[in-house]
C-alpha cells in the first residue's frame, strides 16, 4: 500500500511548535533583561539593579563610631567582615528612622562596598532593559543625584537608584 | 628592629581597654604614662574623652572615671578622663582589622586607626597622640 505524501498531523504540530520556539528564542536574545530590586525607604519605593546588591541582611546592631557624619551611622560585622553602613534616608530626604528596624542591603560596585539601610524589600524581578526610562525631570533635592532611571511598576513610577552614584556622592 | 617592625612581624602589643558611653576603645599602653582615679578636679590640660572624640548630641554618663596621662611630646601633659577601664590585654597585628575605606578619612581625624572585632563587640583602636595632633592642627587652622 502506497503511503500518503500528506504530512502527518503530529508533524505539522511539531513543526509549528519548533517555529514558535525559534521565534521566542530570537525575542529572548533581542530583549536583554536585568534584575531589579524594589524596596521601601521611608515613605517611598525605590529600586536598585540586582547586580549591585550582594545580599540583604536582617536588622542588626550598628556599632556607632565617633566622628562620622549623619549619613554614616557606623559599622556592622558581616560574618567577620567589618562593613560600613550608609543611611539612605539622608540622601532621599526621608525622615530618619530607627536603626534597629532596618534591613541592610550590601551594595557592591567596583571597589565600592557598603551596607545601605532600607526599610523593606517589595519585590525582585527581571525586566527588559527597555522598561527602564530616563529619570523623572520633576525629581529634586539630593535624590536627583542618586537616580539613574525610572521604572513603571505596580502603576507607579519608581526611581532607580545608582550604587555608583551613591559611591561618588559619599567618597567625593 | 623598631617597635613597629616587631608588631608588623607578629610581636604582641598591649592595649588598655576602656568604654565611654557604651563604645569600647583600645589604646596602646606605651602612650600612657599615668593612670589615676578622677576625683572631680579641673584643669586646662584635663579633657573629657567624649568631648575630645566628638560624641555630638549623645548623653554620656561616666560610671568609674579615671584620668590617663598621655605622652604628648610637649612640656604640658595631655590628660584625658576616660571611663570603665577594663583591662590591659595582649594582641597581635593579625587581630587588627582596617576601617572600611568609606569611614577611614573621618575616623583618622579622631585618632581612630583600626578595629578589633570581638565576639559581641567591636573595639575601636585609638591613637591618643594622633588625636592630640589632629586637635592641635584643627586649632592652628
Amino acid at each position: 500500500m502506497e503511503q500518503s505524501e500528506e504530512p502527518l498531523k503530529s508533524e505539522l504540530i511539531l513543526n509549528e511548535l519548533k517555529k514558535r520556539q525559534r521565534t521566542k528564542d530570537v525575542v529572548d536574545v533581542e530583549e536583554e533583561r536585568v534584575k531589579v530590586i524594589f524596596f521601601t525607604c521611608g515613605e517611598n519605593r525605590y529600586a536598585f539593579y540586582g547586580t549591585d546588591i550582594r545580599e540583604i541582611l536582617p536588622a542588626s546592631d550598628i556599632s556607632w563610631v565617633p566622628g562620622l557624619p549623619d549619613y554614616l551611622p557606623g559599622l556592622i560585622n558581616v560574618r567577620g567582615d567589618i562593613e560600613s553602613v550608609i543611611d539612605l534616608r539622608y540622601f532621599l530626604g526621608e525622615e530618619k528612622g530607627d536603626h534597629l528596624k532596618h534591613l541592610i542591603a550590601m551594595a557592591v560596585r567596583g571597589d565600592f562596598h557598603s551596607g545601605v539601610m532600607i526599610d523593606s524589600i517589595e519585590d525582585v524581578i527581571d525586566i527588559p532593559v527597555s522598561a527602564i526610562g530616563p529619570p523623572l525631570a520633576t525629581l529634586n533635592g539630593a535624590a536627583r543625584d542618586l537616580v539613574i532611571g525610572a521604572i513603571e511598576y505596580d502603576a507607579k513610577t519608581i526611581p532607580l537608584l545608582g550604587v555608583g552614584k551613591l559611591a561618588n556622592l559619599i567618597t567625593i | 628592629m623598631s617597635d613597629v617592625d616587631e608588631i608588623l612581624n607578629g610581636a604582641a602589643f598591649h592595649l588598655l581597654l576602656f568604654s565611654v558611653g557604651g563604645i569600647c576603645f583600645g589604646a596602646e599602653t606605651g602612650q600612657v604614662t599615668e593612670i589615676a582615679v578622677y576625683n572631680g578636679e579641673k584643669g586646662e590640660d584635663l579633657f573629657w574623652f567624649h568631648e575630645e572624640m566628638g560624641y555630638a548630641g549623645k548623653t554620656v554618663t561616666y560610671q568609674s572615671p579615671v584620668i590617663v596621662t598621655i605622652k604628648s611630646g610637649t612640656a604640658s601633659p595631655y590628660r584625658v578622663i576616660i571611663d570603665s577601664m577594663e583591662d590591659i590585654t595582649e594582641f597581635s597585628q593579625s587581630d587588627i582589622t582596617l576601617f572600611p575605606p568609606l569611614l577611614e578619612p573621618f575616623v583618622l581625624r579622631r585618632g581612630l586607626w583600626g578595629l578589633l572585632p570581638q565576639q559581641e563587640r567591636i573595639v575601636l583602636l585609638l591613637d591618643f597622640q594622633r588625636l592630640l595632633r589632629e586637635k592641635s592642627a584643627g586649632k592652628s587652622i
